[in-house]
C-alpha cells in the first residue's frame, strides 16, 4: 500500500492532536465494520472557526485525514466549512490510495456532526 | 538515516557467499541439465550437488527432493498432488487455523470440490493440540496438514506427536499422509523428516538467505503425488520444467551454510530478541506477546500494541529506518484482522495493533538498541492520537487506588 508523502507526514506530525477543554462543538464517529475512529473538537471565535483538535484510531489515512481536516478548518466560517469535501480532504493528505477514500469519508461524517451539534445548540 | 531490518520472516537478505556461488551459474556455466553434452552435464552436477545440500539439511535422501519455485508451489504441490492422486481413499484433510494463506487457500479451494476440510484451533498459545487432531481423524482422512512453525507468531507446532499418530494409523491400515510447511522453520530450528515422521515437507530458499523464486517439497519414498505441472520429466516427473540452475545452486549454498550454522545463528537471534523483549518491557505500557513465547522461533516476537493500530505503527517505524510487519489490514472500509491473531482469541483491536518483529543472522545489538529507542516514541505519537488511550486514561484516573 503506497501512501503520499504528505500523508507519511501527518502521521509521523500530527498537526492539531488533542481535545478541547473549553469546546464548542465536538462530534466522534466511527466506521462501524473496520472500528476506525474519529473525534472532533471545534471552539468558535468572532464567526469563525477559532480552533480545531482531533483524535483518531485506525489505520493512517483515518489519522493523515484527521489531522489535514484539523489543519484546514482553523479560520473558517461555519459556512466554509461545511463546504469542504471529501475530495478536499483527499487532496489535503496527497491523495488515498482507492482502498482507502474511506478515511476521507469518515472525516467529512465527523466534520457534518460536529456542525450539526452547533446548529443544535446555543449557535 | 539509520536502516534496521527486522522483518526476516518475511525475507532474508541474500548471503554473499550464496551470491558467489551461483554467479557461474548466470554466466559461462548455462547448460541445460537435461542435455547430454558438457554444458548440460555440469548443470546437471550443479543441480545434484544441490540436491543433496537441501537433502542433508532436513535429514532426506538427494531423490525425495523435487525443486520449484517456492514455499508456496511446494505446499500446492503437496496437499492438491496427494489429495488428487488419493482421492479414491477419502476427502478429508485436517490442518489447522493458523497455516500460511497458501495452505489456507489451497484448503479453501479444495472444500469447493467437495472435500470436507477440519480446521483445528491453536487457543491462545498459538499451538496445535495433538488430542484435537486425534479427535478429528476419521477413516476417509487422507491428508493432515500442520505448519511447523507460524509464519506471525513463530510458535512451533508439535509435528513429531501428530506424526507418531499418523503412523499409528498406517500401521492399522489407513491410507493417510502428513504435510508440514516448513518455509519458517527451517532457518531457526533443526529439521529432520525422520524425528517429524512427516511424509511431504515444504521448504523456501529466500528464508535462508538464497534468492526469491526456488523452493523444495521432500517427498518421502513411497508417497505418489498427482504432479501439478505436468509436460516434461524433469524432477522424476513430480514438477516438469527446466531447473533454475542458477536459483537452485543458491539454494544449495545456503542450505549448506544453513545447516553448519544453524546453532549459532539461532542462539544469536535468541539472545538478541531477549535483549529487545526486555527493553520494550522496561519502555513501553499496555502490550502483549502473541503465541507461546517459551515454543517459538528464536528470532521472532510478535506484539501487540493497545489503543493503535498495526499500520499507523508499521509507517511511523519505517520513517524512522525500521522495517517490521503487521498481519492485519483495512481495506475498503472493512476490517481484515490477522487470521492468525483473531485464532489466538484476541479482540479486534489487539489484532489491529499487532507487529511483527523477526531478527537475523546479521542483526547487531546496535539495531536492537535504535529499534528500541524509536519505538516507544512511535508507539506514544500514536496512542497521543488515539481516543481509545485517551478514554482509557481518563477511566484510570478516576478509579481508585
Amino acid at each position: 500500500m503506497a501512501y503520499s508523502d504528505t500523508l507519511k507526514d501527518h502521521l509521523a506530525n500530527p498537526r492539531n492532536a488533542g481535545t478541547l477543554a473549553d469546546a464548542d462543538a465536538e462530534a466522534e464517529q466511527s466506521n462501524p465494520v473496520c472500528g476506525d475512529r474519529l473525534r472532533l473538537s471545534l471552539r468558535l471565535g468572532s464567526g469563525r472557526i477559532e480552533a480545531a483538535r482531533f483524535l483518531a484510531y485506525g489505520c493512517p489515512p483515518t489519522l493523515a485525514c484527521g489531522s489535514a481536516l484539523a489543519g484546514m478548518l482553523e479560520g473558517m466560517t461555519l459556512e466554509e466549512a461545511a463546504r469542504v469535501t471529501r475530495e478536499r480532504v483527499t487532496e489535503a493528505v496527497g491523495g488515498l490510495p482507492a482502498r482507502k477514500r474511506h478515511a476521507a469519508s469518515l472525516a467529512i461524517e465527523t466534520l457534518r456532526a460536529a456542525l450539526e451539534s452547533l446548529t443544535r445548540g446555543a449557535f | 538515516m539509520l536502516r534496521v531490518y527486522f522483518d526476516h520472516s518475511a525475507t532474508t537478505p541474500v548471503d554473499r557467499r550464496v551470491v558467489e556461488a551461483m554467479l557461474p551459474y548466470l554466466t559461462e556455466k548455462f547448460g541445460n541439465p537435461s542435455s547430454v553434452h558438457f554444458y548440460g552435464q555440469e548443470s546437471r552436477a550443479a543441480v545434484d550437488r544441490a540436491r543433496r545440500e537441501v537433502a542433508s539439511l532436513v535429514g532426506a535422501r538427494p531423490n525425495e527432493i523435487v525443486f520449484l519455485s517456492g514455499g508456496t508451489e511446494a505446499n500446492n504441490l503437496a496437499i492438491r498432488g496427494v489429495c488428487e492422486q488419493h482421492a479414491e481413499h477419502g476427502r478429508h484433510v485436517i490442518t489447522t487455523s493458523i497455516e500460511h494463506s497458501s495452505v489456507r487457500g489451497i484448503c479453501d479451494a479444495l472444500g469447493r470440490r467437495d472435500w470436507e476440510v477440519t480446521r483445528l484451533p491453536v487457543y491462545e498459545e498459538g499451538v496445535v493440540r495433538v488430542e484435537d487432531v486425534r479427535a478429528a481423524l476419521r477413516p476417509d482422512t487422507v491428508l493432515v496438514t500442520v505448519m511447523l512453525a507460524n509464519n506471525e507468531v513463530g510458535t512451533v507446532q508439535p509435528v513429531a506427536e501428530i506424526g507418531a499418530l499418523i503412523r499409528e494409523r498406517r500401521a492399522a491400515g489407513q491410507k493417510i499422509w502428513l504435510h508440514t510447511d516448513a518455509v519458517q522453520a527451517a532457518g531457526g530450528l533443526r529439521v529432520d523428516v525422520d524425528e517429524l515422521a512427516c511424509d511431504l515437507l515444504s521448504l523456501s530458499a529466500h528464508k535462508l538467505y538464497a534468492p526469491k523464486g526456488v523452493g523444495a517439497l521432500y517427498v518421502r519414498r513411497g508417497v505418489r503425488l498427482a504432479p501439478q505441472n505436468v509436460g516434461g520429466h524433469q524432477e522424476r516427473e513430480r514438477r516438469g520444467g527446466t531447473e533454475a540452475v542458477p536459483l537452485v545452486v543458491a539454494f544449495g549454498e545456503a542450505a549448506r551454510l544453513t545447516r553448519l550454522e544453524l546453532d549459532a545463528r539461532a542462539e544469536h537471534v535468541r539472545r538478541l530478541r531477549e535483549r529487545f523483549e526486555a527493553g520494550v518491557e522496561a519502555r513501553v505500557s499496555d502490550f502483549v506477546y502473541n503465541g507461546d513465547r517459551a515454543r517459538r522461533l528464536p528470532g521472532v516476537s510478535n506484539i501487540s500494541f493497545r489503543y493503535v493500530e498495526g499500520e499507523g505503527l508499521l509507517i511511523n517505524l519505517d520513517m524512522q529506518g525500521v522495517a517490521v510487519s503487521t498481519g492485519s489490514a483495512c481495506s475498503s472500509g472493512s476490517l481484515e484482522p490477522s487470521p492468525v491473531i483473531r485464532a489466538l482469541g484476541r479482540d479486534d483491536e489487539l489484532a489491529r495493533g499487532s507487529i511483527r518483529f523477526s531478527l537475523g543472522k546479521d542483526t547487531t545489538e546496535g539495531e536492537v538498541d535504535y529499534v528500541l529507542e524509536v519505538l516507544p516514541r512511535a508507539v506514544e505519537t500514536l496512542r497521543r492520537l488515539s481516543p481509545l488511550y485517551q478514554k482509557a486514561r481518563t477511566e484510570r484516573a478516576c478509579t481508585p487506588a
